[in-house]
């Protein structure tokens, strides 16, 4: 392959891996930077939208509407119902713990995880999902045209990858607009500085806790929909930890509560981790965990270097 | 009926009993001064007026309704605006979106933009920077501008000239005097001259109490009712 394909197959494949992360960790680090809770259910919140998204593909596509507008309905549907959950998990039960420390918001939310993942297991064995790890039904409606390929420059880009990137780049856009551009979203960065001035200029701001968790856990689903149609994730139970891993680690490198950390942390992690598989693809390095181990080195390297994170503030979110 | 009532108030940091039963009125119109040495309570004061710090004991009445057990933004809806010592402008968003913030749902939000610049025009050239990146005497100033498009019947002001340069002290004490004339206003503040300037009224508290009241006319700072202040 030429050199100018080998770009172009590590910078698409990149951006690609960069729009999943972003979209994974998008909800954490809103959650974080208004609430102050490390929400270690975030990423049993994306496998719920995974299936949830799958389980409404599964049923509904191949029934004359075009999949790609099931995808839209499906992927709405588990942000909704995911975000739903969120509202629910804060008002009946993270909200009694903000006066903790928070640790036992930590606590907490791994608690809940467990629990997510248990259930969520009994059902999909209950149901014969599993025990494939990769939900095959799930994946298996995914429009022809997704499957393609196309050629540029020699290089190889999925049909996936730019839908990957696609909504990638509409979420970040759409989550930009709404905290820079809407009344609310004004509300919600003032609440992520000063609970108490905000308090005091008449906004509820409980309120808005449960409204951005919501949101965050919604995000959380709607990347879940995006994830069952690939390959490399698909709908299963361990969805939830390979997800909550690289979306800790790109809040923690972009700077825990900072929205443009997060998109930039995304797009350093996605570059790496596309670079090192496409070392390992093309046995220039032939040690299999090198992706994983460059983006954890990655963690490592930024937090002795910079702990606060590249966008990070010394001290955010918290009560 | 006066429009603000603090009626042996206790309230407490954990186990610090900090306000020893306050009590305090201001009337409508009225300008009242709360002066006092560092720590007496003065702040605790207005946070257990805001329900920032709810009292454990006594109450807080508001056009004659009680505030207590109310949260904080209720409080600021019934027309209760905070000017909190430090400021407190929210850093990361600009001047502008500062100002946008204090102002009340149904008002015209541009109306407001076009009040607040026009009582400080210096605002007007800086309303798309980050409000952390201004100086102590522009941060009072959007402060204060926030209270102005606030709308509110009573302002409870926090140490507005604390750190800053007496020349800018001379610029906010001629705001809050501007605001006063609309406005009802209980001021806490330590640099005296300045309370007396601008109240009608004052307190004086000390360990969580008032121990000391009275009008502020024909009043000098060497009164003998404010020497513990100094002590």
């Amino acid at each position: 392959m030429s050199v100018a394909g080998t770009v172009v197959d590590v910078l698409v494949s990149g951006l690609a891996k960069a729009s999943l992360y972003a979209m994974m960790a998008l909800g954490l680090t809103l959650i974080f930077g208004l609430l102050g809770v490390l929400n270690f259910a975030h990423g049993s919140l994306t496998m719920l939208g995974a299936y949830a998204a799958g389980l409404l593909m599964v049923t509904f596509a191949g029934t004359g509407v075009s999949a790609l507008v099931w995808f839209l309905v499906a992927g709405l549907t588990a942000g909704v119902l995911v975000g739903g959950l969120g509202a629910a998990m804060e008002v009946g039960l993270i909200r009694k713990l903000y006066d903790r420390p928070p640790i036992y918001q930590i606590l907490l939310t791994f608690g809940i995880t467990l629990v997510i993942d248990e259930l969520a297991r009994i059902v999909v064995l209950f149901y014969g999902m599993q025990p494939q790890t990769d939900w095959q039904a799930a994946l298996g409606t995914k429009p022809a045209f997704i499957a393609d390929t196309l050629t540029v420059f020699g290089g190889t880009i999925n049909h996936l990858e730019l839908f990957e990137i696609l909504w990638g780049v509409l979420t970040v856009l759409a989550v930009w607009a709404f905290l820079n551009r809407t009344r609310y979203g004004l509300v919600v960065r003032a609440g992520s500085e000063d609970e108490d001035m905000a308090a005091a200029l008449g906004i509820d701001v409980r309120r808005v806790f449960t409204v951005v968790f919501a949101l965050g856990a919604g995000l959380a689903g709607f990347a879940g929909a995006l994830l069952m149609w690939d390959p490399a994730w698909a709908a299963s139970v361990p969805l939830a930890s390979e997800t909550l891993l690289p979306a800790f680690v790109v809040v923690i490198v972009g700077g825990l509560g900072s929205f443009r950390g997060t998109v930039v942390a995304a797009v350093i992690v996605g570059m790496v981790d596309a670079l090192m598989t496409y070392f390992f693809d093309h046995a220039i390095i032939t040690f299999s965990g090198l992706p994983e181990l460059t983006v954890f080195l990655i963690l490592v390297g930024v937090l002795v270097v910079r702990p606060q994170g590249i966008f990070g503030l010394a001290e955010v979110g918290g009560h | 009926m006066s429009l603000l009532e603090v009626e042996d108030v206790h309230a407490y940091y954990g186990e610090s009993h900090v306000l020893e039963g306050v009590t305090l009125d201001v009337e409508r119109g009225e300008v009242v001064a709360l002066v006092g040495r560092n720590g007496v309570g003065k702040t605790t004061t207005l946070r257990s007026i805001l329900q920032l710090t709810p009292p454990r004991e006594g109450d807080v009445r508001y056009d004659g309704e009680s505030l207590v057990g109310h949260e904080t933004h209720e409080v600021a809806d019934r027309g209760v605006g905070w000017i909190p010592e430090d400021r407190r402008v929210f850093a990361h968003l600009t001047v502008a979106e500062n100002i946008r913030l204090a102002v009340p749902a149904d008002d015209d939000v541009e109306d407001a933009l076009e009040r607040a610049y026009e009582a400080f025009p210096d605002l007007s050239e800086i309303g798309g920077r980050d409000a952390g990146t201004l100086s102590g005497g522009q941060q009072q100033m959007l402060a204060i501008a926030r209270g102005l498009v606030g709308n509110n019947d009573l302002l409870l002001v926090d140490e507005p000239s604390e750190g800053l340069a007496p020349l800018i002290v001379e610029d906010v004490t001629e705001a809050l005097a501007n605001l006063a004339e609309d406005t009802t206003m209980l001021v806490v503040e330590q640099n005296l001259p300045l309370a007396l300037d601008i109240a009608d009224r004052f307190y004086v508290l000390d360990h969580g109490t008032v121990v000391d009241e009275g009008s502020t006319e024909g009043v000098s700072t060497d009164d003998e009712r404010f020497e513990r202040l100094s002590a």
